[in-house]
């Protein structure tokens, strides 16, 4: 770890972590530049063209899955296998479930067995949210789409209110975190860890062979997989939250299949078809969290050895995932960046 | 020092950031046919709509409207959801973007406005929309997208684009998304610039049907 060991290092590691965020940034359905950039001119062989035609093909063979599974039972394997895939596929795009469970996890002890658990449950209730809206709403109801998308409107402003107290309360305490790091750093003095930062102090008996004896401020540890990593109250309370502010607002994918499903009269089938979505879409986003577990495990690495100033850069790093979690709910609560739209009912 | 720090918080905070942007994948398909109507002058005075929702989307959008349970779908059942898509269609300029002479192409309230449903409950708006300015004569596109491209236009294989009074010498076209974007040399410099200028996301996989008069 020798060559690591100076601050500059640290530059490795914010490259590793730009490719895990470009990873996750490569939506093949958005190759334009955001907010009204030019967009990049499609390719003369017609790529656009041919996303296009294969997403609508695929919608269609979703919805003509459900028409099958309608006139004959067994062909509703067919529609699991086509939701699980939309759900995969449609969870691959940059979405803000997705960037907050990455802010979150780079910002709040990031292990890979967190990152599994938090991407399931929030594709899982965000299933639950779904079928509870359509259920309840249109089902038990009779409501209309435009009560529907109300009561979606009415969801989104809840979870991205929760997205920003979360990340407010984040930031406050890895802000502080950050401050005595840097403190620590400009005077030479080790940080005093308060009782409450829950920052993995358990397990601290066995070996990460990455010059941890020099490293007395217990620069954010991230372990391997354990079960010990799942415990510790105040990271659960903090999961919980990120998991509903995620799930909360149903994707309208679902959505779409729900109703679909309930004006063809068989609603349970879209009720196990929106779960194979939510399979799809925690593979998906799981992959994306264990990205960003692994991207701040190697910046803590490289920092463990190149005293203070490492420590630095990881708190900053960690306090940066708060604001970054604070700003997403801003942009989403604004409407600056749209979450998801349907055509306006 | 600082430098270490603030980088990494401003690379997390680019890429978060712009990444959650980005997010843009319809989830609506709807198929349009589109006429224009010229006034006596020879002038286009309007473009009648007719859009036709996927089957996902009109399930959906239809849900709790059949009030007489007959699992048909009536105009008059139809009636206030057709109300609410031209109302709010207004805060998206109706995904109509008209040029004409180089100029911007501004549409009034929409007009003869109604849904139809078919018989498996697919859902049709149509709606006419009057140009609020005189558009110059003999030339005129119109693009039909959504900028953010949550819906997706394409325009019908079968007789997407019609002329209703059309003066003798007029011709109307469609280009679909890749001709659209790629193939603008029939039009003039000061309207390309213009397009780029103003183009978003979605205008790449816009539409556009062209209007050329002798």
């Amino acid at each position: 770890m020798r060559i690591f060991r100076r601050p500059g290092a640290i530059v490795l590691a914010l490259v590793l972590i730009a490719v895990a965020g470009a990873v996750f940034a490569a939506d093949v359905f958005a190759q334009g530049a955001p907010f009204g950039a030019k967009p990049a001119a499609p390719p003369p062989s017609g790529f656009a063209g041919w996303v296009l035609a294969e997403q609508a093909k695929f919608f269609r063979a979703l919805s003509a899955a459900i028409r099958e599974a309608k006139a004959d039972g067994s062909a509703a394997y067919g529609l699991f296998w086509l939701s699980f895939l939309y759900g995969a596929f449609h969870a691959a795009g940059p979405g803000h479930g997705k960037a907050v469970i990455s802010a979150y996890l780079v910002a709040d002890g990031a292990t890979i067995p967190r990152g599994i658990a938090l991407s399931a449950a929030a594709a899982f209730v965000q299933a639950l949210s779904a079928i509870a809206l359509v259920g309840i709403a249109a089902l038990l109801l009779g409501a209309t789409a435009r009560a529907m998308g109300e009561t979606v409107r009415w969801l989104e402003i809840g979870a991205y209110t929760l997205i920003i107290v979360f990340g407010l309360l984040l930031a406050w305490r890895k802000g502080q975190a950050f401050l005595r790091s840097f403190v620590a750093w400009r005077t030479g003095k080790p940080a005093p860890e308060r009782a409450d930062h829950d920052h993995d102090h358990h397990a601290h008996d066995h070996s990460h062979g990455h010059g941890h004896d020099l490293d007395h401020d217990h620069c954010g540890h991230a372990h391997g997989p354990e079960l010990e990593d799942l415990k510790g109250r105040g990271w659960l309370k903090r999961g919980l939250a990120a998991v509903f502010a995620v799930g909360i607002r149903p994707c309208s994918g679902a959505i779409l299949v729900l109703a679909f499903a309930l004006s063809q009269g068989i609603f349970l089938v879209g009720v196990a078809s929106t779960f194979a979505m939510a399979v799809g879409t925690a593979i998906t986003v799981a992959v994306i969290a264990i990205l960003a577990v692994v991207a701040k495990d190697v910046a803590t690495r490289l920092a463990a050895g190149s005293n203070g100033a490492g420590m630095v850069a990881i708190r900053g790093l960690e306090f940066a995932g708060a604001l970054v979690v604070i700003l997403l709910g801003v942009l989403l609560i604004t409407g600056l960046i749209a979450s998801e739209r349907m055509f306006p009912v | 020092m600082i430098r270490g720090p603030l980088k990494t918080a401003l690379t997390a905070a680019v890429l978060l950031f712009g990444t959650a942007a980005a997010n843009a994948h319809p989830h609506v398909w709807v198929t349009v046919k589109s006429e224009l109507v010229f006034a006596a002058d020879g002038t286009v005075e309007a473009v009648r709509h007719a859009w036709t929702f996927d089957e996902m989307f009109s399930a959906f959008a239809t849900q709790g409207l059949d009030t007489d349970k007959d699992g048909k779908l009536t105009r008059e059942e139809l009636a206030e959801l057709a109300q609410t898509n031209v109302d709010s269609l207004k805060e998206f300029g109706y995904f109509s973007f008209g040029k004409s002479g180089g100029k911007d192409v501004t549409f009034g309230e929409p007009k003869d406005y109604w849904l139809e449903a078919d018989k498996d409950n697919v859902l049709t708006l149509h709606f006419t929309l009057p140009v609020a300015a005189k558009p110059a004569k003999g030339e005129m596109t119109v693009d039909v997208y959504d900028p953010t491209w949550f819906v997706d236009f394409s325009f019908a294989e079968k007789d997407p684009v019609a002329l209703a009074n059309a003066p003798a010498g007029c011709t109307v076209d469609v280009k679909g998304p890749d001709e659209a974007s790629t193939a603008p040399t029939n039009l003039s410099e000061s309207f390309f610039n213009n397009l780029t200028a103003s183009s978003q996301f979605g205008s790449q996989f816009a539409s556009r049907v062209s209007l050329r008069c002798r």
